[in-house]
């Protein structure tokens, strides 16, 4: 597991890099409470786009936990 | 003259108090002013979540329909084996999702899905006719299936962040997968530094069908997989926002595909994969908003690393573009690559000695490109207000788009068209 204590260090720096960025104040939020500045702005298009990928690539999805089913043709 | 004195005095400190109580007042009217420029800028957006952030729960009713037409590409003649099939899989999917706050706490949604899928899928591959590239032979006949997928899930709001509940069911006629996942997430740094995690898992049950026809093929086999997730949001500018998450994923039990097959030694054999399985993601996401030009660049990148020897990237470029407050246009690009599982071989000369084996495209090395673009208007009537979109994808996979030089392409290699259609009404 190598390969995963390099990729967990790296995501620290890159962490702890991110907190120190500037602070952006409750009445300067206008653009970031836009809904497509969101992660993911249409969650039915995120699930059928997951189940797509997990069915015909290899990879894992990112993101949160959870989720299953086959479809796997 | 020390009555005058003690006069300007006074009237100097009346004047700062008022002052005070001015500045006090000011800062008193100033959250509301924010709530008012937050709400206003949400409700112009069309086709989205008037929610951008998961701050509180639902205030409205917010229903979502869409139907997609998935279309896999012929396979060419010379990739199919002589006078086999090569048409391929074609879906038809309805999701249907009710989202809705049971209190200002507490919020629900319900996510149901059901595909009705017909066609043939790849089987195995044989090496090509005097010596040529190998070719795949398809199924022999029309799979007819159905899926059908239920997701529960509720939150509960926090000051400062959020709990997360979720459960959920898959149906097929062979297969039965049953998923939890419990997760949270908690703001500091005066909410713009989000620290996000959560746990899963999923156990399913395979009962492969036709097991008289097909004798190698395992009667009841089991999977589990359990997943944990770590993740941590910073805003970086008032229009920029970056997140970056970790994923780690065990899997145990049967891992391989009882449906297909490995050409070895000039005999198909069953496919034979190992019982466990250790993936790994990372992924990132950056979001900025343009405001001259009104649209916000979604930009994700992701790392994935297992120990079957697998490694991939995948780039994501997204532009929402708003035109007259009620029309959107979403065009993206996605460019995916991986490598091959370790055990992986088009078709086998001679047994592995660890006896794994697997001619699975979706094992072998390839790359993808996929585009996209969705078109979306809003529009109100009585007390709904309607979102209805339209969209199409092309996938395209291919040996030559991989990152690294492939030797042999899997003459499997999936295309595909994707056609949706959405309505969402909000209430």
């Amino acid at each position: 597991m190598r390969w995963a204590r390099r990729v967990g260090s790296r995501w620290l720096l890159v962490a702890l890099a991110c907190a120190g960025c500037s602070s952006v104040r409750p009445w300067e939020r206008e653009a970031l409470a836009r809904a497509d500045m969101a992660w993911d702005p249409d969650p039915l298009d995120k699930a059928l786009h997951q189940h797509i990928q997990f069915s015909k690539e290899a990879s894992l999805d990112g993101g949160g936990a959870g989720g299953g089913g086959c479809g796997c043709n | 003259m020390i009555r005058l004195e003690r006069q300007s005095r006074a009237a100097a400190r009346r004047a700062r108090l008022r002052r005070r109580q001015e500045r006090r007042l000011a800062r008193a009217r100033r959250p509301s002013a924010v709530l008012h420029a937050l709400t206003s800028s949400a409700l112009a957006l069309p086709g989205l979540s008037l929610r951008a952030s998961a701050e509180s729960a639902p205030t409205e009713v917010r229903t979502d329909y869409r139907f997609s037409r998935y279309a896999e590409d012929k396979l060419p003649g010379g990739k199919v084996a002589v006078g086999g099939e090569r048409g391929r899989y074609d879906i038809d999917i309805h999701q249907f999702r009710f989202e809705t706050g049971l209190s200002d706490r507490i919020g629900v949604a319900i996510e149901l899905a059901h595909e009705a899928m017909s066609g043939a899928t790849p089987w195995y591959v044989t090496p090509g006719p005097n010596g040529g590239d190998p070719v795949q032979v398809m199924t022999q006949a029309t799979i007819e299936e159905r899926r059908t997928d239920a997701l529960l899930s509720s939150s509960y709001y926090l000051e400062r962040g959020k709990a997360s509940l979720g459960a959920g069911v898959s149906v097929e006629n062979d297969y039965l997968a049953v998923n939890g996942s419990l997760g949270g997430e908690r703001q500091f740094n005066e909410k713009n530094t989000t620290l996000s995690g959560g746990v899963g898992a999923s156990v399913d049950r395979i009962t492969p069908s036709d097991t008289n026809q097909y004798p190698t093929r395992p009667k009841e086999e089991d999977k589990q997989s359990y997943d944990v997730f770590v993740g941590l949001g910073q805003v970086v500018g008032r229009n920029t926002n970056l997140q970056s998450s970790l994923k780690y994923q065990h899997a145990t039990g049967f891992l391989s595909d009882p449906y297909k097959l490995a050409f070895v030694a000039g005999n198909p054999e069953t496919d034979e994969r190992p019982s466990q399985r250790n993936q790994f993601s990372w992924l990132t996401r950056y979001r900025h908003h343009v405001s001259t030009l009104d649209g916000t660049l979604h930009f994700d990148y992701k790392l994935y690393l297992d120990d079957w020897n697998m490694n991939s990237h995948t780039f994501e470029l997204g532009w929402y573009q708003t035109l007259w407050d009620r029309i959107r246009l979403v065009p993206s690009l996605r460019y995916y690559s991986q490598s091959q599982a370790d055990f992986y071989a088009p078709f086998y000369t001679a047994p592995r000695s660890d006896g794994l084996r697997s001619s699975d495209y979706r094992l072998s090395p390839f790359g993808a490109y996929s585009w996209r673009i969705e078109a979306a208007t809003r529009f109100q009537t009585w007390s709904f207000v309607w979102d209805a979109s339209v969209a199409w994808e092309r996938y395209v996979s291919d040996a030559d788009l991989a990152i690294q030089s492939v030797g042999v392409e899997n003459p499997g290699l999936v295309s595909f068209n994707l056609f949706t259609v959405g309505l969402t009404a909000r209430f």
